[in-house]
């Protein structure tokens, strides 16, 4: 079932699902809903889950993908779950902030740091 | 010796059992057709070649050779000749495995003195067959003088041939039966073709008529687009927009015909100007939709459904609501789960003509460039969320005291975040530095050049966002 996934590449650490985007880019619309399919099915409506997105091969991405975003986020708070995303290259970060969202999200430096805060 | 005979099931019962002597150079196929044979009752004798084939013909005697034509060291030609020339083999039935491609094979065949013919690739029930008619009718050992060999030229070439008229008959016959074989392969094969054709003509009927309705379909979605880019365009500024207090200038390229982007400014009131960028996330239909419903709600006619100007209590003049009151509302009606993950940001400012205090609101839009008539630029940032992000949350209202000849410019993140081919973003200092080095020039072609220069920073490709650019001038 490995090809399940095309735009993430999925693994567990500990009690935590890790979602890693493949995309260096993720601009297009057929992009975005694929992804959206393909984590609202990780995530399988999960009670409690710990979700941990990373950014690491992501360069650039469309504002789009925030809408995604707050999506999954709201998702995870209805299942009662705890979502984090980490690695953020710096000038995505910008989109954050200016969004505010960086005050809404828990973005993390690293996987490890992430990790240990679940 | 690619041909394959197909692994028919034993279903041909044959007359007699005899001794095969097979030369096949093929391992493949001899095993094969060793297996059918040997299925059908017979013993079989394999060699590998004309000169082992020999070699089993002197060890004892067939009651009748399989051969094949194409074979090292000795084909199967040479082999039949030396097989029909000693006068103790004479008289065993041999058939040559052919591909029959050249009318000379047949010639070559009588030349050596072959019996029959099957043509590959072949049924194996219809050789056993061959095998048993051959078998029925005994060969005899036909006293032919030297003299009776006939001489036959065909394309060029000529043949002794030395056959006796049994042989040649028997040859002619198998002849005329592959003959009458292939060509009801021939008439079975052509009616698939004719069916195939058939069904081709009717798939090819059936996609015109689709093809047909597809370009219907577009040309009404063609029609259906632009209606609703018109609708789109109803939702931006009046051609001239004449305003006592200010000045202004705007412009709007979407990137795609159907926009996310739109952008107003209206008097409100006799004392107020609104103006406001609207950026919905994505581009296309979905959002242009979205636009269009938020769009309806932002709107300087007095009503209910207006969320700038709600009619007077009591009879009394229309209320102009605060800008943090308005993006809150929007907030609280489109929220981003109810309209497939779609949010907005929005810039909504309330400009009070009299006295150049301007109120205004942010929904995670661009900062509002502030260029006063002296002194340094200045981005207002404000931390807010988008529009359909996060439920129940209140947006602050900034203002910003301008003094006569001050602008400020609102435009939609198309013009910061503008890529070029590598790309790399406009960015905040250089649309700040060029509207730094415009300061001199009226509002208009202030926000013409910024909208140039980023159509430039984009070839060769254009923008791919919408970009929407809003400057506003107080005269006081």
């Amino acid at each position: 079932m490995s090809d399940v996934y095309r735009r993430i590449e999925v693994s567990k650490q500990g009690t935590a699902e890790i979602a890693k985007f493949k995309d260096k880019k993720i601009l297009d619309e057929t992009a975005l809903d694929e992804l959206r399919v393909e984590l609202l099915r990780l995530i399988n409506d999960r009670q409690g889950l710990d979700l941990l997105l990373d950014f690491s091969n992501v360069e650039f991405m469309s504002s789009a993908v925030l809408g995604l975003l707050g999506q999954i986020h709201r998702k995870m708070g209805v299942l009662k779950g705890k979502l984090k995303m980490c690695s953020i290259h710096p000038q995505i970060y910008e989109v954050f902030k200016l969004t505010n969202l960086n005050k809404l999200f828990s973005i993390h430096k690293d996987q490890a740091e992430a990790l240990a805060k679940f | 010796m690619s041909e394959t005979p197909s692994p028919g099931q034993a279903s041909y019962r044959p007359r007699h059992r005899v001794d095969v002597l097979m030369a096949e150079d093929s391992r493949i196929q001899a095993k094969m057709l060793e297996k059918r044979l040997v299925d059908a009752g017979h013993t079989v004798r394999w060699a590998i070649n004309g000169v082992k084939a020999v070699e089993l013909l002197k060890e004892k005697r067939p009651d009748i050779i399989i051969s094949d034509i194409e074979m090292p060291e000795m084909n199967g030609y040479e082999f039949c000749k030396i097989a029909k020339t000693e006068p103790s083999w004479q008289t065993i039935p041999l058939i040559l495995l052919s591909s029959l491609s050249d009318p000379v094979d047949i010639i070559r065949g009588l030349e050596a003195g072959a019996d029959n013919y099957v043509t590959k690739p072949y049924e194996p029930d219809y050789l056993l067959g061959r095998m048993d008619s051959l078998l029925d009718t005994p060969l005899k050992v036909e006293s032919s003088a030297p003299g009776a060999e006939m001489e036959v030229t065909i394309a060029g070439q000529q043949f002794k041939v030395q056959a006796g008229r049994q042989q040649v008959l028997n040859l002619l016959v198998s002849i005329f039966e592959n003959a009458v074989t292939k060509n009801k392969e021939l008439i079975v094969t052509n009616q698939s073709l004719s069916v195939a054709r058939d069904s081709l003509q009717k798939a090819n009927t059936e996609l015109t008529a689709v093809n047909e309705q597809i370009e219907r379909s577009n040309k009404r979605m063609t029609r259906d687009l632009h209606a609703a880019a018109k609708v789109q365009q109803s939702l931006l500024p009046a051609k001239a927009i004449d305003v006592p207090a200010a000045t202004v200038a705007w412009k709007y390229v979407p990137c795609n015909e159907l926009a996310g982007d739109f952008l107003n400014v209206f008097p409100l009131d006799d004392e107020h100007l609104g103006m406001f960028v609207v950026d919905v996330s994505g581009h296309g239909v979905p959002s242009s939709l979205l636009a269009v419903t938020v769009g309806a709600f932002l709107t300087n006619r007095v009503s209910d459904s207006s969320l700038l100007v709600r009619p007077g209590k009591d009879g009394g003049p229309p209320v102009v609501v605060p800008p943090a009151e308005v993006v809150t509302q929007l907030n609280n009606l489109f929220q981003a789960d109810n309209q497939a993950g779609l949010y907005f940001t929005i810039l909504y400012g309330v400009l009070h003509a009299p006295t150049g205090r301007l109120r205004f609101a942010s929904g995670g839009h661009p900062p509002l460039l502030h260029v006063p008539k002296s002194g340094a630029l200045k981005l207002f940032e404000v931390e807010s969320f988008p529009v359909g992000f996060v439920p129940d949350v209140e947006f602050t209202e900034e203002t910003l005291q301008l003094n006569p000849g001050d602008r400020v410019y609102l435009y939609s993140d198309g013009v910061p975040e503008a890529m070029d081919e590598k790309l790399d973003q406009l960015g905040n200092d250089r649309m700040t530095a060029l509207v730094e080095s415009l300061r001199g020039e009226p509002v208009e072609t202030n926000v013409t050049k910024l909208l140039e220069s980023v159509q430039a920073w984009c070839q060769p490709k254009g923008p791919l966002d919408d970009v929407s650019i809003l400057g506003v001038e107080w005269k006081g």
